[in-house]
């Protein structure tokens, strides 16, 4: 047991701190275009203030057809696009643009949704006291959706850490592709069972943190 | 203060073209309470949603203290908005945050700074009586203390005006009580103009100066209350009459007891409701008044009482002793069997 620890923490830690660098880089931008496009796409609804059924209905394509193509596709899919953007394909930087792409449109998705929760009628009754649009969406929709959000975004990071494990095909390493490395392909499958455990309590651990936050902000 | 000239709104739908609103006219005086009642689907939300313009008419204008609203841009439109405040029937309220920013957070929003957004929401909560709930949640609130957060809120901006979209419709009586109470309160110490839509008689005999009874998206009869209830003239405005007054009596008994004699209403208005004028009638024309039912009410601005009578008696005295208790100042009306 101690010379497993003894040879393997180093290793396991490294991948660690790559898996946790893709999470947050990549849920970092994903958040920033997935967020005003999650809005758009509430807002340009029929019946909405600022419906565009031309809008609505492009922005719908274009998030189904980036959902319907799996992640391991989707990274060779547009690899001369993540070339053209960052540089290179290797790496974690390279894995980044697939990432994001990837998550981007399925937060919007979430994002949508949670915002179509909030009640139309605290809705109208601001636009009757003649606040302004976009006031109403920063104050009062995003505020009242907050716990769905929180929701939404804990299933984001969660399915991210899945995505991340194919990243390893593009060398960008991370804890499932140490497992896939060394525990399939090297039968140490010690190292396997290590990272699925470590995995499991990572998941664990967001998917509470998400569910206590969101409680802590929902009051009724 | 208001004013709706010729309104007609149409909603499209898969079955042709709905009029919610047709041509209606309303015109609400300053200061006053005036309610808008029919039953539901008779066009009373969708009116009351027309008057800042959260539904924009197919024709005709809305004119708001002179200002026709119908004519301006949107943002001259959000402007005018921020004076006419409205509640609703739930209220509406954010559930994630407490009453304080419930307030708070429309003032915020308009621009007023910390200290004078704090001012008003101590202020307009107080009113309310709810100045210490500040830091509740509108879950652990009753109906009625939703629908007062919901007031504060509404008051905060200081309008001068205050829509009213079935705000006591979700509440039990008691509660319906104490918010007409409270907005009474409103109208005559911050006299705002108060317009309120409501299925319900009982709000309207309790606080309302000027009534529209609204039927079809068209408005079948628009008076004073009091008229109304002494003198209602369209067979919806009677119905809703009907509601609050046990006048209804079985067609197959008034067809009875109308084999000898007549079956008639008697309308007693302020004044004339205290005169023992049944007594004069027995002495002065020798008919015998039998009372079938009778009741009282009493309105915003006075009382009407009503006596349903059979009447026996030779048929001039009874004519004639009729014609004594109109010029007394008492509507009569023959009761009709089937």
């Amino acid at each position: 047991m101690e010379n497993f620890i003894e040879q393997w923490l180093p290793i396991i830690g490294q991948a660690i701190i790559e898996t946790f660098q893709m999470v947050i880089i990549s849920l970092f931008f994903a958040i920033l275009i997935g967020v005003p496009l999650g809005i758009l796409v509430v807002l340009t609804r029929p019946g909405q203030s600022l419906e565009n059924k031309f809008v609505y209905q492009l922005l719908n394509l274009v998030i189904n057809i980036v959902r319907s193509i799996p992640f391991i596709i989707l990274l060779f899919f547009i690899l001369p696009f993540t070339k053209f953007l960052v540089g290179t394909t290797i790496g974690v930087q390279g894995v980044i643009v697939p990432l994001v792409i990837y998550t981007a449109p399925y937060l919007a998705r979430l994002l949508e949704s949670s915002l179509l929760e909030v009640d139309s009628g605290i809705i109208e009754a601001y636009k009757a006291m003649g606040i302004k649009t976009h006031k109403i969406i920063w104050s009062v929709m995003l505020r009242e959706a907050r716990p769905s959000i929180v929701l939404g975004l804990t299933i984001v990071t969660i399915s991210l850490i899945g995505a991340t494990a194919m990243a390893g095909l593009v060398g960008a390493g991370g804890l499932g592709d140490l497992a896939y490395r060394f525990g399939h392909l090297r039968y140490e499958v010690d190292v396997m069972y290590a990272t699925v455990f470590i995995l499991i309590i990572l998941v664990q651990g967001i998917q509470s943190l998400g569910n206590r936050i969101a409680a802590r902000l929902k009051k009724d | 203060m208001i004013k709706l000239e010729n309104i007609t709104k149409v909603f499209p739908s898969k079955n042709g073209n709905v009029t919610a609103v047709n041509n209606v006219n309303l015109h609400v005086k300053k200061g006053e309470i005036h309610g808008v009642i029919g039953y539901s689907g008779a066009g009373k939300s969708t009116l009351i949603r027309l008057v800042n313009l959260l539904e924009k008419p197919n024709s005709g204008t809305v004119t708001i203290n002179g200002t026709e609203l119908t004519a301006l841009s949107n943002e001259n439109l959000r402007k005018m908005r921020q004076k006419i405040g409205m509640i609703f029937q739930h209220f509406n309220l954010m559930k994630t945050a407490t009453v304080y920013e419930n307030v708070a957070t429309p003032l915020r929003l308009l621009g007023l700074n910390k200290t004078e957004v704090k001012e008003r929401v101590e202020k307009y909560l107080k009113i309310v009586d709810l100045g210490d709930r500040e830091d509740s949640y509108p879950s652990q609130l009753s109906g009625g203390q939703k629908q007062r957060v919901a007031i504060a809120r509404a008051l905060s901006q200081e309008p001068e005006i205050l829509l009213s979209d079935e705000a006591t419709s979700a509440l039990d009586p008691e509660t319906t009580n104490s918010i007409l109470d409270l907005l009474l309160k409103i109208n005559k110490e911050l006299g705002i103009t108060i317009l309120l839509i409501t299925h319900e008689m009982s709000v309207i005999q309790k606080i309302c100066d000027d009534v529209s009874v609204l039927e079809n998206g068209e408005i079948v009869e628009q008076r004073s209350s009091i008229e109304l209830f002494t003198d209602p003239r369209h067979k919806t405005t009677k119905k809703f009459l009907d509601t609050i007054s046990q006048r209804k009596l079985s067609a197959s008994l008034i067809n009875q007891l109308k084999l000898n004699g007549t079956v008639t209403s008697l309308t007693f208005i302020g004044e004339s409701a205290g005169e023992p004028l049944l007594a004069q009638v027995i002495e002065k024309f020798k008919v015998k008044p039998n009372i079938l039912t009778a009741n009282i009410m009493e309105l915003k601005n006075g009382i009407v009482g009503n006596l349903i009578i059979h009447l026996v008696g030779e048929q001039d005295q009874i004519n004639a002793s009729l014609t004594f208790l109109n010029d007394q100042g008492v509507v009569t009306e023959e009761v009709e069997g089937e």
